[in-house]
């Protein structure tokens, strides 16, 4: 199969497809044997595929060095999931929706807290439910911040500050967020009325699918240096949260593709996926996406801060922890573009870096990593499946060279969603995972079917593969105690 | 059913078929609502009109569905039916317009199945066959 493909081996943890039609880049796969078999054999149908699609993507004007794509790799639509590519402006370089996608600045933070597993034993079942109550989730639900048209485009303009500046959270969380949580090219006037307008009531909702809020313990420790910066121990309690820029980042999306689809035409872009729709990135109508999609970003990291604050509320609430108990150990973002500076073939250029699905995984030095963690690089946090463990991983100088500083996101799906919900019925999961220790609550009972462990590819493989390719390095593995999903 | 769900690892496809192009894209409308919320749960009590505009079909059907998601949010409110009222091509654009029926959401009576982000050209297909028209894209969970 592989050879049908010519995927050619370039060592037990890296493949490559060579340039052939339009590619103008090799496309690169961060994979062993095994998960390079799985991914051949997964082949869905020949445009639903993740090779095809990164294949594609090494076709779009400017690519630099190769469309890559990590060990949590799957279809998505237009880049696959788990995709990074970088384009140079100077050599026609393009911005594209299905780069960032529809969830614009869909990520993980990792809050870090002064409790161990003991201090919150037998309370787990209370602490489920308060943040069942405290934190909506799910289609439908509305948050507790419902903002005027003004306050939307401040949220739009100021990211996460604005959020701690109505008092959700403390100035000390924006250090460790990418960005600090605010990005400044943002520009609200080129968002519509309408995102704005389905996102009034939305600020500060979890969504559904695959976010959540997980409580989890340190369960094993694998750099002490790294663990110490990121202030980490066996037996700490973290949580994680996961989610994005809700209905106004989906309405920007909406809004843009058509938009973009014209920008295709006009300057006679030649696209081998109709999802691929770009445009130049220094074209007026790149430069309006672009500025829109950070407005996006800046909605998500709000979005976040938000949840942080009901996060440490619910605490308060079941277990009369103080929020100052609780830190922002790290914010990564998934579904970004952003503006980076890397070293390719010994010059040092500056790109627009898509990553679709993955994570920026910076090594040490880098000026944009808390000063806390610079020496040691950038936190990494991959998410787990409710059942099986999350990891912070940290970013190394051998991801720099070779990934632009990227890694993987999460477990990535192995199965469709349809098929899990055939597979795996919501009580019966939530009763597995119980007996497991594992506390779930749930807004849909289609979200539980649909993301069981079962549904993902194994986290501790695909975290082997990336650490055996060198991209990122273990700090800590974490374990799930109670999951709220949408 | 006049639609279909199709297996996409992340995501999922949605195929409307109609002997017109109107009926597919009434139906995959319709699918796309049953998706959504159980349709059982909505009572038709208010109307909502949406419109959406394309270059051809294709775009079209994706701009249609992503209609119905804005109007989800706009007005807060599920639906449980769809009528398409006009399906005309002026000049080079391809316009449909509809009316939704619904209520205001209500979490306790409304079973919610789950969140769509967005309808995406990923996978887009529209084609007439000779048994009438066929719509498929790939809609972001």
């Amino acid at each position: 199969m592989s050879k049908a493909l010519n995927i050619k081996k370039i060592h037990d943890y890296l493949f490559e497809v060579p340039p052939h039609g339009r590619m103008r880049v090799p496309a690169r796969l961060y994979l062993d044997e095994r998960s390079l078999r799985e991914l051949v054999e997964n082949r869905s149908s020949e445009e639903w595929n993740a090779i095809r699609q990164l294949e594609n993507v090494a076709c779009l004007p400017g690519i630099v060095k190769a469309a890559m794509a990590m060990a949590d790799v799957h279809p998505g639509y237009g880049f696959p999931i788990g995709g990074v590519a970088a384009f140079d402006p100077k050599e026609g370089g393009v911005i594209s929706v299905a780069g960032v996608g529809f969830d614009i600045n869909c990520g993980v933070r990792c809050l870090r807290t002064h409790l161990t597993r003991r201090d919150i034993a037998g309370k787990e079942e209370k602490l489920a439910d308060t943040l069942f109550e405290v934190v909506p989730a799910g289609l439908g639900s509305t948050g507790e911040l419902k903002l005027s048209p003004k306050e939307i485009d401040r949220v739009l303009r100021e990211g996460a500050r604005y959020a701690v500046r109505l008092g959700y959270g403390r100035e000390e969380d924006l250090e460790y967020i990418e960005e600090h949580g605010c990005l400044s090219d943002a520009d609200p006037s080129v968002v519509s009325h309408t995102a704005k307008q389905r996102q009034m009531a939305q600020v500060g909702t979890l969504g559904s699918g695959n976010h959540y809020v997980e409580v989890q313990v340190v369960d094993q420790i694998y750099n002490a240096r790294a663990a110490q910066a990121f202030g980490l121990e066996v037996g700490q309690i973290v949580i994680m949260l996961h989610t994005g820029s809700r209905a106004l980042g989906h309405q920007i999306g909406t809004d843009y593709l058509p938009f973009l689809e014209k920008a295709t035409k006009k300057y006679g872009i030649e696209v081998p996926d109709r999802e691929l729709v770009c445009a130049p990135i220094e074209s007026p109508e790149g430069q309006q996406y672009f500025r829109a999609v950070m407005a996006g970003a800046n909605c998500a990291f709000a979005n976040r801060q938000v949840l942080t604050h009901l996060v440490r509320e619910a605490f308060w609430k079941a277990l009369r922890v103080p929020d100052t108990a609780i830190e922002t150990l790290y914010e990564v973002a998934h579904n970004t573009v952003k503006w980076e500076v890397h070293e390719v073939d010994g010059e040092r250029r500056r790109l627009l870096v898509h990553r679709k699905g993955s994570t920026r995984a910076f090594g040490p030095g880098r000026p944009e990593i808390p000063e806390r963690y610079r020496a040691v690089g950038q936190p990494v946090l991959v998410g787990g499946t409710m059942g099986t463990a999350s990891y912070i991983l940290v970013g190394t100088e051998q991801g720099m060279r070779e990934t632009f500083g990227t890694a993987l996101h999460g477990a990535g799906r192995a199965k469709s969603r349809r098929q899990a919900k055939r597979q795996y019925p919501a009580d019966r999961i939530i009763e597995q995972l119980r007996k497991q220790g594992i506390i779930v609550r749930a807004h849909g009972k289609a979200s539980i079917s649909e993301e069981a462990p079962g549904a993902y590819k194994d986290v501790e493989h695909v975290v082997e593969v990336m650490c055996n390719a060198g991209i990122v390095a273990r700090v800590a593995r974490l374990r799930p105690i109670v999951c709220l999903k949408g | 059913m006049p639609w279909e769900y199709l297996d996409h690892e992340a995501d999922i496809g949605l195929e409307a078929r109609g002997a017109s192009l109107q009926e597919a894209l009434r139906d995959g409308v319709r699918g796309l609502l049953a998706l959504l919320v159980d349709p059982e749960t909505v009572e038709p009590r208010e109307v909502v009109s949406i419109e959406a505009s394309g270059d051809d079909p294709g775009s079209l059907y994706v701009a249609l569905l992503n209609a119905v998601l804005a109007a989800i949010d706009v007005h807060r409110m599920f639906f449980r039916d769809f009528e398409l009222t006009r399906l005309e091509r002026v000049d080079d654009q391809w316009i449909a317009e509809g009316r939704l029926y619904g209520e205001p959401i209500d979490l306790d009576r409304h079973a919610v199945e789950i969140e769509v982000k967005a309808a995406t050209y990923g996978g887009l297909l529209a084609e007439q066959t000779e048994s009438g028209w066929r719509l498929r894209c790939v809609l972001d969970l």
